[in-house]
Formats: structure tokens, C-alpha cells, sequence
């Protein structure tokens, strides 16, 4: 996961449910407008410059960019073989790949870039627990929370852990360089560990959360306070409505790709 | 601030009880050490002092535990939480993967407790100081070492201020210096601020000198209880599997030369004692 | 089974340097301890000498040929390795075939896996446990089926990473004698420790590192004598030789009861003078 960059800008110092129904609106935006310009301008006019203002340009064109190379390739070839149409630029046999199915095919990875580019600079500009704090401060479960909190710190160590059980099963003996059979063999002595140390890390850890008090019913406070301001909460309803308002369009008036 | 009376459990499909009879009380400010083999009831009796038994593990409980005024069997645990404290031997699992840099992990449990803000950054700050890793504040706690880890882990437990503190083999992980971090910690908190502290470990020299009061488990009974120096000295005649010293062994050999003074005497356990007994 | 590492260094991928051009050759036989504080490079060093780690600079050397042209696995014949983290490795259904995984590995026949299995779990007082769960075991116990585990595997140079934590008194004096019968049958061992009593006890050599590099490497009896050194790699000094110096000693003593001996004879001879 990207880490959030660190130094401070003004699109970070945004309350993270600010910052959210940004990302929220854009997504929207990139599903709903009708046509191919109109999507690259959500990533290129919206995203990109945002992107700069909060210092994190580079990760994110690197980012965005990067995951979505797979789908354009795949689905410039589906799109441009399966549908139909009269400009046909390529003939491969009995396939036709059509100009009209390419423009289709780019439309469409326009949308999954816009949706991968907001939530690429989502994660860039946010801290994940200050965004959680955001959202338990609306009335998310504290549980719901902690357990997205803790997955995204807690599941980058198992692979230290697999690797740390790697070497032990290594060291007794298990091959695991080699051909392919090899290596597929040595998985049954390096799941069971993981698994069963994970279980009883998770065990410890929910003892050491109630000694936190964590289950205690009652109120409870955040030692860091989110900035918010009237402003902000008005561009986040403001956001939210135009967000509904461009996909009831796109239902209801825009019925075309 | 601690009284236990009459406390026997045995887990669940276990047959035999893992504690058998213990009575118990200790004041506060004071700073007491458990000793005894493994097996012998030292981690079960953390437990019960913490609320953990019967809470989280099952199992028959019989007796009463009474921990900073209130019954440990009938108290929560998150309630309990802010006035009896646990740490255990595993540092890593003591990290609530909650919170992003130290600071705020040390705060977590006193967000929890709904402390006003104020409060609560004083709180860990000290917390922070008093464990040596106000210099470590802002960083992630899962980058810190082994030791940093179980430092960590024990101030966001004194961060609640908890008047007992229960430690289950702090120090097994640690090295020489972290193992002389946490106990100077431990001294500090009973001098300073009277909180009750309850040990359990291996390491006997440092227990010697460092504790008040000293409690040997056997076989899930009270052996011994009280000045460490008489209960080790005692400990290393008996079948208690509590070990001793190489200065307890030492002297106890040169004794059998003959030319030591003998029983009556106590048994040297630290340097300072060897030194005197063996001048 | 001698091992060699000549001049190496190991840089870890994020640039810290943890091993910084250590000479280190340990004969067959010996029982060597390797101390010093977290962070120093102990755990790193000993990787090395089963393929773990390979070094950035530097050779390895393991029976006369060098480890770099072995896997782990091949190398495991040779070199035993029982882990700080026993829970890092357990993961059969029962000691019985958790203890039996080495010896598998190294296809040898059933009988022969039955005998070690057994004279292994002797070895380590869980002869009684052979079909209860691993993790049913408490976490001392584990570490001793982790240690039943390796020597199941009867390499000749077998690697001890902080055998002791966790132990009772018990647990620990079974270690020492288990050290002391290995080494009398000839094996190599090498331990990290931070138990220095246990170190002066059953080992005859030190090594002490801090930094990534060695600081002293010699006799027991001689390294742990040098308080000043040990203080500054952050080790506490044995027991027995913070006595042996208040006392105002200039000779060392390995055992109580070594102890006992020499301060009856001083003593005598003082009485003897008087």
C-alpha cells in the first residue's frame, strides 16, 4: 500500500472525509459523463492537479498508470474484437477489430483509470486511521474500524512471518529451490505455521486489547482532534449532490457507452 | 490493594488445578516478585489478578480476588482494565495495530477510557519519558526492536495509570540493558507513584535486587513469601525447581568445605552478599 | 566439520550494514558461544552458516567447500538450526511428526527415523509428549520440540539461537548437560546467548560482538575475564567472575563448585598461615 506522503500541504491538512467525497465525486463522475474527453478530463483536470497540490504527483501517475496497463491491454483487445461496428481497422481471420470497439475499449479504461487514480490519491493524501477516525466520528462501529486499521498494518508482517517460517522448514531440511513440483511441495510445512501463529498472535493481541479497555461501553475520545470547517462540510454535501445528480443523469439522459 | 483468599482454578479439561490454595495480599507501592518452576502457576495467577481468569479463560475458579477494590470475578475487564494493568512476555502481540506512531499507540487505551485530550497526551508523555522512548514518539510502532516493542508495550499500560501493575516474564526477550530498562521502570512507578506491581520471572539476580518482597509457586501452591534474600536462600535447599544464583551455589558449595559459617546463616543471592559472606 | 568465514560483510537490502568484515574459523568440536547485545550482528552472523543469508562480501566455507554452491535445505545436513521463535517451525499435528520432519527430509529409512525420533525426545524430557499438539504445549516446551526437531536431524555442527530463554531452572540445567554430552560426542555447537552463567558453564570459547564486528574472540576463561570489554558490548559478566574479581582474584572459576574448591584452599592457606 502506498504510504501517505509527509509533508504537509493543503490537500492534506482536509478533514479525511473531505478528502473522501472528493474521491467519491471524481469516481462518480468517471462512471456517469458520457463520453472519452469528458472522463480523461476528470483524471487529467481534476485528479492530476490534486495530485500535485498534495506533493505526491509522481507516486501517483506511477501508481495509477502502472495498474491499470493490464486492463487497457485486455480490454482494448476484447472491446475492439467483440463489438460491432462499421470501421473496421484490423482483420485477423474470421475477428474484426473495429475503430468504434477501440474507442469503447479506451472509454471504458478511462473510467477504471479515473476510479484507480481516485483511489490511488485517496490512499497518497489520507492516513488510514485518521480517514477511520473520520468515518467512526459519523457512526462506523469502532470494531468495523479497528479491524481495516489493523489488517493494513498487521498483514504487511505476515509476509516477514512467511518468510521467517520459510527459512525454519529451510533449515530442516525442506527444499524449495528447484523445479516447480519442489517448490509447490514445500507450501503444506509453511502454511500450517503461518496460519496457527497467526491465530494464536491474534488470540494475544485481542488480551492485550482488553487491557486497553478497548470493549469498554461508554464514550471515547481521540487524542488527535480532525480539522474540520463549515466550508468543508458544505463542499462535501455539495460534492455528494452532484455526485448523485451526474449518475441519475447518465441513467436517465446519457444511455450511450 | 491486592487480596486474594482461597484461590484455586483449574482450566478447563485439565485435571489437575493449576493454582491449589492461594492466599495472598499485598499492599500498595509494593513490588513483589514471582518465582517458581514452569508449570508451577505463575502465568495462571497473572491472570487472575487481571481479570483474564475468569473472563477469557475458562475453567472452575473458586476463592476471592480482590484487586484495587473490586472482585475480580464480577468486575469487566475492559472496567477492570484502568485500574489493573497486564504485560506479558510477547512484545509483538501487545501492539494494538490501532494507531500509527508510538505516541498515539500509548495513548490508545486512554482514548478508550474517554480521558479529555489534554489529559491523555500528558499521560503518555509520561508514559513515553518514564520507559526511554520519548525520542521514538513519532514513529510506527511495528519498526521498533524487540526491546523498544516490550517498552512500548509496557507504557501503554502505565499510560492508564493503573494502582496495580501485573508483569507476566517481562524481560524473556530482552537483553542486559532493556532487562535493567524495565525493571528500573517497574522500582520507579512503586517509589514514585505507590503503584502495586506483581513480577513473574527467571532472572533471580534481578529480582533480588530489585524487588521487595518475593512469592515462590509450586505446584500451583504458595511455597515461600517474603525478604527475597531468606526466600531464595531458602529456595535453594528445597525441591521447589525455583534455581538459584551462581552466588547462592557458590556459597552453598564453599559451605560444604567447611570453613563458611553454616546453616542459620542466610545464603548470599547478589554480589553486594557474596562479597560479604565470602570475604 | 570445520567452518570458515573469511572477511565477510552482510548488508541488508535497506542499506544497514550488520556484518562488517568478520574473520571467524571454528574447528570441528568445539563449543563456542557467540554474546553481545541485541543488535550487534549475532543472529545475522550465524545465518551464514547455513545458507540463510549469503554474504554481500565475503566467503563461506563449511567442510573445505564453500556454502555459496549449496541450498539451505543441502546445507541442512550439516548445519542444525534451532530458532529463537520455535513457533516459527512447528507445524505437524504432534511432536511425533514434527520431530520426524527433519529426518524425512533426509529420506532415511523409518527405523532409523523411529530411533532418533526417540533418543531426541529423551534428550530434551518430552518422551512423554510424543502425541500431544505442539501447540498444546506450553511456549518453554515448545522450544524444546524445536530443539528435539533438530537434533532429531544429527548434523555434526548444530547452531543454538538464545536456547535458554523461557526455561525454568530445570529446563535450563537439562540444557546444559544435553551441551555438555553433544559436546563429548564430538559435535560442533555454536550457541547465542545472553546468559552468561550458562555460557561459562558449557562453553569453552567466546566470541563477543558488537556493532557487526567481533571484539574479542578467545577462551572462555580468558575472553569473560575482561569486564571492561564485556561492559562495553553491553553483556553483563557472569556470575562467577564478578565474584572471582571482587574477591580480588586474578584466576577464574567456571563452576560453583570450581569455586568452592579454590576459596577453601585460600582460605585454608590463610588459616594455614596465620
Amino acid at each position: 500500500m502506498a504510504e501517505p506522503v509527509r509533508r504537509p500541504s493543503a490537500i492534506e491538512a482536509l478533514h479525511p472525509l473531505t478528502k473522501l467525497a472528493l474521491m467519491l465525486a471524481a469516481v462518480a463522475a468517471g462512471a456517469a459523463l458520457p463520453n472519452l474527453p469528458a472522463v480523461l478530463g476528470v483524471y487529467l483536470l481534476v485528479l492530476v492537479p490534486l495530485a500535485a497540490a498534495g506533493g505526491c504527483l509522481a507516486p501517483f501517475l506511477r501508481t495509477s498508470l502502472r495498474v491499470l496497463t493490464p486492463f487497457l491491454i485486455s480490454l482494448l483487445l476484447i472491446q475492439g474484437f467483440f463489438t460491432t461496428g462499421p470501421t473496421v481497422l484490423v482483420r485477423l481471420g474470421p475477428f474484426r477489430y473495429t475503430l468504434e470497439g477501440l474507442l469503447v475499449g479506451l472509454l471504458f479504461s478511462a473510467r477504471l483509470l479515473v476510479g484507480m487514480g481516485a483511489a490511488t490519491l485517496l490512499m497518497l493524501i489520507t492516513r488510514p486511521d485518521a480517514l477511520m477516525r473520520g468515518l467512526v466520528e459519523r457512526g462506523l462501529p469502532n470494531q468495523i474500524a479497528y479491524i481495516v486499521i489493523t489488517a493494513l498494518q498487521i498483514v504487511p508482517t505476515f509476509q516477514a512471518r512467511a518468510r521467517a517460517i520459510l527459512d525454519a522448514q529451510r533449515s530442516r531440511g525442506l527444499e524449495t529451490e528447484g523445479r516447480l513440483t519442489v517448490r509447490l511441495r514445500a507450501f503444506a510445512p509453511l502454511v500450517g505455521p503461518l496460519i496457527l501463529s497467526s491465530l494464536m498472535q491474534i488470540e494475544e493481541r485481542a488480551i492485550a486489547l482488553e487491557a486497553r479497555a478497548f470493549n469498554r461501553p461508554g464514550r471515547r475520545t481521540s487524542l488527535v482532534a480532525l480539522h474540520d470547517t463549515r466550508a468543508q462540510a458544505l463542499l462535501r454535501w455539495a460534492l455528494l449532490a452532484a455526485a448523485l445528480a451526474l449518475i441519475a443523469v447518465r441513467l436517465l439522459v446519457w444511455r450511450a457507452a | 490493594m491486592i487480596a486474594v483468599s482461597g484461590l484455586r482454578f483449574r482450566y478447563t479439561g485439565s485435571e489437575q488445578p493449576a493454582l491449589d490454595g492461594i492466599d495472598l495480599s499485598i499492599g500498595a507501592g509494593e513490588l513483589v516478585g514471582v518465582v517458581g518452576a514452569n508449570g508451577a502457576g505463575k502465568s495462571t495467577l497473572c491472570y487472575a489478578l487481571t481479570g483474564y481468569i475468569p473472563h477469557f479463560y475458562a475453567g472452575a475458579l473458586e476463592g476471592d480476588v480482590l484487586v484495587a477494590g473490586h472482585e475480580v470475578r464480577r468486575t469487566p475487564v475492559s472496567e477492570l482494565a484502568a485500574e489493573a494493568g497486564l504485560v506479558f512476555h510477547n512484545p509483538f502481540n501487545q501492539i494494538s495495530g490501532a494507531r500509527y506512531t508510538v505516541l498515539e499507540e500509548v495513548a490508545f487505551g486512554l482514548e478508550n477510557l474517554g480521558l479529555v485530550p489534554d489529559a491523555m497526551r500528558q499521560q503518555a508523555q509520561a508514559a513515553l519519558l518514564a520507559t526511554g522512548l520519548e525520542d521514538l514518539a513519532g514513529r510506527s510502532p511495528f519498526t521498533l526492536s524487540g526491546g523498544e516493542q516490550q517498552r512500548l508495550a509496557v507504557a501503554a499500560v502505565i499510560a492508564m495509570q493503573p494502582r496495580v501493575l501485573v508483569l507476566d516474564e517481562p524481560t524473556s526477550q530482552l537483553d542486559p540493558a532493556g532487562t535493567r530498562a524495565i525493571f528500573e521502570v517497574l522500582r520507579s512507578l512503586a517509589r514514585t507513584r505507590r503503584t502495586t506491581i506483581v513480577i513473574t520471572e527467571h532472572k533471580l539476580g534481578w529480582l533480588a535486587s530489585f524487588v521487595d518482597r518475593l512469592v515462590v509457586l509450586h505446584a500451583g501452591r504458595l511455597a515461600a513469601d517474603g525478604e527475597p534474600r531468606r526466600v531464595l536462600s531458602e529456595a535453594a535447599s528445597q525441591p521447589w525447581g525455583v534455581g538459584a544464583t551462581d552466588y547462592t551455589r557458590a556459597a552453598q558449595e564453599a559451605r560444604r568445605g567447611g570453613l563458611l559459617p553454616t546453616a542459620g546463616d542466610l545464603l548470599p543471592v547478589t554480589l553486594e552478599q557474596a562479597l560479604e559472606t565470602l570475604r | 566439520m570445520s567452518l570458515d568465514l573469511r572477511h565477510v560483510s552482510f548488508r541488508y537490502p535497506g542499506g544497514v550494514l550488520a556484518l562488517d568484515g568478520v574473520d571467524l574459523t571454528v574447528a570441528a568440536g568445539e563449543a563456542l558461544a557467540i554474546v553481545g547485545e541485541n543488535g550487534a550482528g549475532k543472529t545475522t552472523l550465524v545465518k551464514l552458516f547455513n545458507g540463510l543469508l549469503r554474504p554481500t562480501e565475503g566467503s563461506v566455507w563449511l567442510a573445505g567447500s564453500e556454502t555459496r554452491r549449496q541450498t539451505v535445505a543441502q546445507l541442512a545436513r550439516q548445519v542444525g538450526f534451532v530458532f529463537q521463535n520455535p513457533d516459527d517451525q512447528l507445524f505437524a499435528r504432534s511432536v511425533r511428526d514434527e520431530v520426524a520432519f527433519g529426518p524425512r527430509n533426509l529420506r532415511l529409512p523409518e527405523a532409523e527415523i523411529r530411533a532418533r525420533l526417540e533418543q531426541a525426545l529423551a534428550e530434551v524430557g518430552l518422551t512423554a509428549a510424543v502425541d500431544r499438539h505442539p501447540y498444546d504445549l506450553s511456549a518453554p516446551e515448545r522450544k524444546l520440540v524445536a530443539l528435539a526437531a533438530a537434533l532429531a536431524m544429527r548434523t555434526p555442527l548444530l547452531v543454538l539461537d538464545e536456547p535458554t530463554i523461557g526455561q525454568d531452572a530445570q529446563g535450563v540445567e537439562r540444557l546444559g548437560k544435553l551441551v555438555d554430552q553433544l559436546s563429548a560426542e564430538g559435535r560442533t555447537l555454536v550457541t547465542i546467548t545472553h546468559d552468561l552463567d550458562f555460557c561459562l558453564a558449557h562453553f569453552e570459547r567466546v566470541v563477543v560482538m558488537a556493532g557487526g564486528r567481533i571484539l574479542a574472540d578467545g577462551p572462555a576463561t580468558e575472553v569473560l575475564q575482561r569486564v571492561e570489554l564485556l561492559q562495553q558490548a553491553q553483556v553483563e559478566p557472569p556470575e562467577l567472575v564478578q565474584l572471582a574479581r571482587g574477591l580480588g582474584w586474578d584466576t577464574m572459576v567456571r563452576t560453583p563448585q570450581a569455586f568452592a574448591e579454590a576459596w577453601t584452599a585460600r582460605r585454608a592457606g590463610k588459616d594455614g598461615a596465620r
